[in-house]
């Protein structure tokens, strides 16, 4: 048993994992550690390697360099089986099972006996409201109704670790609302839940740590507000109302503003790393200009993201 | 090792529950029965055929062989003309228009030489062939023996049938069996044997695809090794045949013992000929020797099997994907005539002890004639060893293909596949 001391040692632990595959290297050198207790995010554009990374965790790819340690312990999901549950990206279930089948198999694949598994499954499908559907085969329920049973699947062994790949991609909005649901609910009970995604607003509302990769290769990582902190800069949101005064000029004073969005009635700015937005607000004042709004933004994730990712990167 | 059961169970119960095995489960031996017996009838049986003797000869001998035939089954002689000119022509146009079945040609050259001619729309029955030659052959042995003074009635007291009986030798005891009870056994076997291994080898395959395509076997990989997960499989559909062969044995028995019944409501008219077809007996030895090499071959060709299906993306490159296994599987299953005829010759030995073949060549031979204790051995020990390294090269194209998409790789690709450590 882990000892409650405050700074518990993590979760889940990268150190310099790579892999390569014939032509490329998908994940080169990547570390990170997951602390217990947290919703973090793995993010990055398509093809930065997301998914080899959760798979190397999952021990369904072995790894051409580095360790992957879960729980404290070296070993990957496939030693931790039961204690870890996986949604994968592409998911499918065996269309001519009955639904009931399914579960308890995924179950017994966990480690749990056939009879646990049974209860929990019953249990889980009463909650979703599939109760009535458990003795029918997967190929006659909805698509939907399949994502669901697919959700209870992995967490049917109670894990302490939920690696889900991808886990909004491709569900209906009501899924979508479920898979958050139940998303905080397991991490009020004190799970880890680990979750890639390519969608920051999705990340941004539910990760407390993050690491964005790309290309395989670690950009950032740690926890959300730090991130913020260190690679926001400072977003100036600047509303008229008619006027422009002397903005324009203003605008172009690199001493203050470092990069300009300017849409005419509307203006993004960044400030010039050391500039004070009160002296902004003053000139633009003093300059004649008629202001309906002067916000100051902390950037997006999104923001951040492509920043550090570069845009060519977002659309490959 | 619970989880290879769990996987092991899946298998069998999902398959034992589907309609398509219960389908078989009743199903199978009829259409055995059916492929078995429909060629061997109508290559055996074909009725009697009606001929024309074109009766060239001045010495009474073509009336002597028309007599012969007569009295024979297989013939019925419709006329016996003398040849002129255009007659030829006019009976094989008769032939064309399956009037006739075929014309016998004599003239006084088939007593001097032994020159006869048969004209028929089917020339490739080895039965009627058979009759022909034999009756020529004595009729013509007859009348040279006359013309060279022996007196007719020696001649026909020289005459004896032989009627040769066939029993195989097992060891150093004589069976029961005769030499067609053997042969119809071997064949049996082999079909069986190849349609069964093809038919779940294939159910290993649409397994693999099944949770290929579905992504399931992402899940399943990380929680028990690949490997593990394909030996699951197999056994469990193994398992599965086992089964399958169980319904049929006892089927069988139960239809057997009520075999009376059965023929007289089915085949009331045929009731004769039936009765006097008697299934072989087959010795427990045979069953052991049946069983072991169909586990072998169906573990042996489940996992390339396997391979097969963790290399393709859908069923269509699967079923091209599979070829090959098939082809390899149908080498003994085509040589199974060369094998019952002649169980000793070097071919059938090698058949024997190459694990490829073996699983179905070695039955055959084993039934067909007698298989000493050591070769036996010696191929039961080259099936374990070739089910080792194929399983090896399997499981490791397995582990890879299972979470490929995309293009089916080449001969290299997999080469490296099987190389990746």
């Amino acid at each position: 048993m882990t000892s409650p001391s405050p700074s518990p040692s993590p979760i889940l632990m990268l150190d310099r994992v790579s892999k390569r595959f014939a032509g490329h290297t998908a994940v080169d050198e990547l570390s990170l550690s997951v602390p217990r207790g947290v919703i973090y995010g793995l993010l990055g554009p398509n093809g930065a390697g997301k998914t080899t990374t959760i798979r190397m965790i999952m021990d369904i790819l072995e790894p051409d360099g580095g360790a992957v340690r879960v729980f404290g312990e070296p070993g990957g999901g496939r030693v931790h089986s039961e204690r870890i549950g996986y949604l994968p990206e592409e998911r499918g279930l065996y269309r001519k099972m009955r639904v009931l089948d399914v579960l308890v198999f995924l179950g017994e694949m966990k480690g749990i006996d056939r009879r646990r598994a049974r209860q929990r499954a019953e249990g889980w499908l009463e909650r979703l409201g599939l109760a009535q559907w458990r003795l029918r085969r997967v190929d006659e329920l909805s698509k939907g109704m399949q994502q669901k049973v697919q959700f209870i699947s992995t967490m049917l062994h109670d894990p302490d670790l939920m690696i889900l790949d991808e886990p909004f991609s491709a569900l209906d909005p009501v899924n979508a609302q479920v898979m958050k649901d139940t998303v905080l609910d397991l991490r009020s009970r004190g799970k880890t839940i680990l979750f890639s995604t390519h969608i920051m607003e999705q990340a941004e509302k539910l990760c407390e740590q993050l690491c964005i990769i790309a290309r395989g290769r670690k950009l950032v990582d740690g926890a959300l507000g730090d991130i913020k902190r260190t690679h926001g800069g400072h977003h100036l949101v600047i509303g008229f109302d008619g006027s422009l005064g002397g903005a324009a000029q203003v605008f172009a004073d690199k001493g203050l503003v470092s990069k300009v969005d300017n849409y005419g009635q509307y203006a993004e700015l960044e400030l010039a790393s050391g500039a004070d937005p009160q002296q902004i607000l003053q000139r633009l004042v003093t300059s004649g200009a008629r202001l309906s709004k002067f916000e100051l933004q902390e950037a997006s994730l999104n923001k951040i993201f492509i920043d550090l990712v570069g845009p060519e990167a977002v659309r490959a | 090792m619970r989880k290879i059961w769990a996987v092991i169970r899946r298998e069998f119960v999902e398959r034992v529950r589907s309609r398509w095995f219960w389908v078989s489960a009743f199903l199978g031996p009829l259409f055995f029965a059916a492929i078995i017996i429909i060629p061997l009838h109508f290559a055996g049986t074909g009725g009697t055929k009606a001929i024309v003797v074109v009766d060239g000869t001045t010495s009474g001998f073509g009336a002597r062989v028309v007599d012969s035939l007569t009295q024979g089954r297989t013939f019925t002689i419709v006329a016996r003309p003398v040849p002129h000119a255009g007659l030829l022509d006019s009976l094989a146009h008769e032939i064309g228009l399956n009037r006739l079945d075929g014309l016998l040609v004599l003239t006084d050259r088939t007593v001097e030489t032994g020159a006869a001619e048969y004209r028929a729309a089917n020339v490739s029955s080895f039965r009627d062939i058979d009759e022909l030659r034999g009756v020529l052959g004595r009729l013509a042995v007859n009348a040279r023996l006359e013309r060279a003074g022996v007196d007719p009635a020696t001649v026909g007291q020289a005459q004896i049938r032989i009627d040769l009986q066939t029993k195989k030798i097992s060891g150093s005891a004589t069976t029961g069996e005769s030499s067609a009870q053997s042969f119809w056994l071997a064949y049996v076997m082999s079909i069986v044997l190849f349609i069964v291994i093809a038919v779940y080898g294939v159910n290993v395959m649409s397994s693999v695809l099944e949770e290929k395509t579905t992504r399931i076997v992402e899940v399943l990989v990380s929680s028990l090794r690949p490997f593990e997960l394909m030996l699951g499989k197999v056994v469990g559909v193994g398992a599965v045949s086992i089964f399958q062969f169980a319904i049929w044995g006892l089927g069988g028995r139960l239809v057997l013992s009520q075999r009376a019944a059965f023929v007289g409501s089915l085949a009331p008219a045929d009731v004769g000929q039936e009765a006097a077809f008697q299934l072989p007996p087959v010795p427990a030895a045979t069953v052991a020797v049946f069983l072991a090499y169909f586990l072998g071959g169906f573990f042996l060709y489940s996992a390339m099997f396997a391979a097969v299906g963790a290399m393709s993306s859908n069923e269509q490159e699967a079923r091209q994907a599979q070829q090959p296994v098939v082809f390899l599987l149908m080498i003994a299953y085509l040589s199974v005539f060369a094998l019952a005829n002649n169980p000793g010759s070097t071919y059938a030995v090698a058949l024997s002890l190459v694990p490829f073949t073996s699983p179905i060549a070695m039955p055959v031979r084993w039934a067909a004639g007698s298989v000493s204790v050591t070769e036996l051995v010696g191929s039961l020990a080259l099936l374990v060893i070739g089910i080792a390294v194929v399983t090896w090269i399997a499981a490791r194209i397995y582990r890879v293909g299972i979470l490929m998409t995309g293009k089916r790789p080449n001969l290299r690709e997999l080469v490296r596949w099987i190389k990746t450590a």
